[in-house]
């Protein structure tokens, strides 16, 4: 666990400097308060500064899934968070698993999405220091929505090429429509582009 | 419960979570929640073009749904 000592004048400016220089908010430290301040008779005789030793008690990964698992708790949900730290040491993946969880995923990964967003936002506000990103899963549902996408994709250039003729697809977000310009960037046989304005922009499959 | 979901989420979010205050307006049909916190911290349940605001929504619809009510969160300064 990290932790720092820090001297100041008083205790509260030694506590705001141990959480700017920790990058984390009070509530995720633990406080030890090592010396409390004196003053000697004199002002400048005999006085003690303050020291204050903070420790983290909840880095980010802990902290997101603690977070997620409040959120299940409650909605009334029946999940469990399972999280990792990837290998840069700062993005944080969080799977939740359980049962009736396609309300928390929404229509089109509505929900999951808007989930992943408030998640990375919290998290930086949570620990400024930290330049990670947090990925949230549910079910699977991130593969099993590429492979569908891919499949699509698929399809729509093969039906664009057979009839020679620009295939406009429903409108998505912005990752979704990633999904479907890189399963095609490859082909020989059609080019793709989005077209519009959020939320309603779409990809276009045109012939080549 | 729906009002305890906008407290965790906008809690997370400010700089000053003791002054976060959720205010549940029960209609016939629907719920109103007001939510209210230091006025330094509306940008940040806000956020750009109301992004953050949108995704509290988007949750809280999904508990809504549980919950069989329609529920509007609603930021009061």
């Amino acid at each position: 666990m990290r932790s720092l000592e820090i001297t100041a004048k008083t205790v509260e400016e030694a506590l705001e400097e141990g959480i700017k220089q920790l990058g984390v908010r009070k509530e995720n430290t633990a406080v030890e308060i090592l010396n409390e301040p004196f003053q000697g008779l004199l002002k400048f005789l005999g006085s003690k500064p303050a020291k204050v030793k903070l420790t983290v008690i909840k880095e980010p990964e802990e902290y997101m899934k603690d977070f997620l698992k409040d959120i299940i708790d409650i909605i009334g949900l029946e999940g469990e968070v399972i999280s990792k730290v990837e290998e840069n040491g700062e993005d944080v993946t969080l799977n939740i698993n359980g049962k009736d969880l396609g309300l928390l995923i929404g229509k089109r990964g509505n929900t999951l999405n808007a989930l992943q967003y408030l998640s990375n936002v919290i998290l930086h506000r949570q620990f400024t220091l930290s330049n990670g990103r947090t990925i949230v899963d549910i079910e699977n549902y991130r593969q099993k929505r590429r492979v569908t996408l891919e499949q699509l994709a698929k399809n729509l250039a093969d039906k664009a090429l057979r009839t020679n003729k620009e295939v406009i697809l429903e409108p998505m977000n912005p990752q979704d429509r990633r999904i479907i310009h890189l399963a095609l960037q490859d082909s020989r046989d059609v080019t793709t582009h989005s077209h519009g304005d959020e939320p309603y922009r779409k990809v276009v499959i045109s012939p080549r | 419960m729906v009002k305890e979901l906008v407290e965790l989420i906008a809690k997370a979010l400010v700089d000053y979570p003791d002054q976060v205050d959720v205010q549940q307006v029960e209609g016939e049909h629907s719920v109103i929640l007001e939510l209210r916190v230091a006025s330094d911290d509306m940008g940040k349940v806000i956020g750009k073009q109301g992004r953050i605001a949108k995704a509290i929504r988007t949750v809280v619809n999904a508990a809504a749904i549980k919950e069989k009510k329609r529920v509007m969160v609603e930021i009061i300064q």
